[in-house]
């Protein structure tokens, strides 16, 4: 196959057309921040933190979203991107009621560890402290909106893995939720089957089984990725 | 799919107007998933709102995920999942209401009727929203009552019109 050049980083690298600039980085040891991207289903590009500067473009792109072309030029962690990162991390924090010492994914939490890796100390914005439900009606499963994110990777997961689409998101700005049916408790969903894929897919502790204490979670979010994989070599 | 539990709480009358209005409008779109907005947009005109049997019949005839119509109707704020009331008052509170008398007007519906913005009658006859701007600002204070525009209106005035349209003089 054709392949094309493009620029990351003032370093070229050849690589095939159709690629995304995250694909491209994360296949040459490029380290790029992500929350929402999840190997396997669509990119949405919602996080905001795979943002990279593209020459030519006058303003800052996904790099999920966002394919390679012949001759771009790219660059990733610019001091002003890493501004932007450590704002958008923040921001994750203050919006919803993240207390890591408390929580099921402690020590094994993405949202966690993107605090470490933007050097997050304190937080400059108000926390909004809103009153979010714990969802405890399904009889293996907790869905906490406290420690949820918004990045929509249950959704999608549940929606393009394993076709149930009990997930969704309701509401705009800062009220929005994700929903399982018409906004009913997750234990009365007529859609969901149980699967627990949604489980894997959680970056943070908003979803997590039962009978589980605090930093005892264990997810395999990559299990998904090699789901799809498996799926598209059609044994 | 597990069988149902929460989704129907109440069957639809196969003779009522207004489900049949919204079956007319399904078959006309072929039962696309992709026209879900448009025969939602018949529903919210047919009932004032979308009442959750409504919605459970929407999604089991287009075969859309319950969460996916719900999803819709929560996102765009012309679709309400509550009543709206059988008459509307609406009052714009755009700059130049705002500053000819918007508050006063809204400080008197509370005061007479005992309705702040957003809120619903008891008896669902009257329902009070705001607007930012009617793109009528030249005749401010402006007051839309049931798709009629009001202009130039003193609260008094206005007072006087909601109790005819619903019937308290």
């Amino acid at each position: 196959m054709n392949t094309i050049p493009v620029i990351i980083n003032d370093k070229k690298l050849d690589v095939d057309p159709g690629k995304t600039i995250l694909e491209v980085c994360r296949e040459n040891d490029i380290e790029m921040l992500t929350m929402c991207h999840l190997k396997g289903v669509m990119d949405i590009g919602a996080c905001r933190l795979c943002l990279v500067e593209v020459e030519g473009a006058n303003k800052l792109m996904s790099a999920c979203t966002t394919r390679v072309n012949a001759n771009m030029i790219v660059r990733t962690a610019t001091d002003k991107i890493k501004r932007y990162q450590r704002i958008t991390t923040e921001l994750f924090f203050a919006e919803r009621n993240h207390v890591c010492s408390v929580c099921v994914a402690n020590g094994k939490c993405e949202l966690q560890q993107l605090g470490y890796k933007v050097e997050l100390d304190h937080i400059r914005y108000p926390h909004l402290f809103p009153q979010c439900e714990v969802d405890t009606s399904h009889p293996w499963y907790v869905m906490d909106h406290n420690r949820c994110i918004m990045c929509t990777r249950c959704v999608r997961v549940c929606t393009e893995v394993e076709g149930a689409h009990n997930w969704d998101v309701m509401n705009r700005g800062h009220q929005v939720r994700i929903i399982s049916d018409f906004n009913t408790p997750w234990g009365e969903s007529i859609t969901c089957t149980s699967c627990g894929k949604c489980l894997h897919a959680c970056p943070t502790g908003a979803i997590w089984p039962k009978a589980i204490v605090q930093g005892q979670l264990e997810k395999k979010p990559e299990m998904l990725s090699e789901l799809m994989e498996k799926r598209k070599m059609k044994l | 799919m597990k069988s149902g539990t929460a989704v129907h709480t109440k069957e639809l009358s196969k003779t009522d107007p207004r489900v049949k209005l919204i079956a007319a409008k399904m078959k006309k779109e072929n039962y696309k998933p992709d026209a879900l907005i448009e025969i939602l947009h018949t529903a919210q005109n047919a009932y004032g709102y979308l009442p959750k049997e409504v919605l459970a019949y929407i999604t089991k005839a287009l075969h859309l995920p319950p969460s996916r119509v719900y999803s819709t109707v929560t996102f765009y704020h012309f679709f309400s999942l509550k009543s709206k009331g059988e008459h509307t008052c609406l009052v714009c509170t755009g700059t130049a209401c705002y500053v000819k008398g918007a508050q006063a007007i809204l400080n008197e519906i509370e005061k007479k009727l005992g309705l702040k913005a957003g809120q619903v009658s008891a008896d669902d006859k009257l329902g009070v929203q705001v607007a930012r701007c009617i793109g009528a600002c030249g005749l401010a204070p402006a007051v839309v009552l049931d798709d009629e525009v009001q202009a130039k209106v003193s609260p008094d005035e206005i007072i006087k019109k909601i109790n005819i349209k619903i019937g308290t003089v």
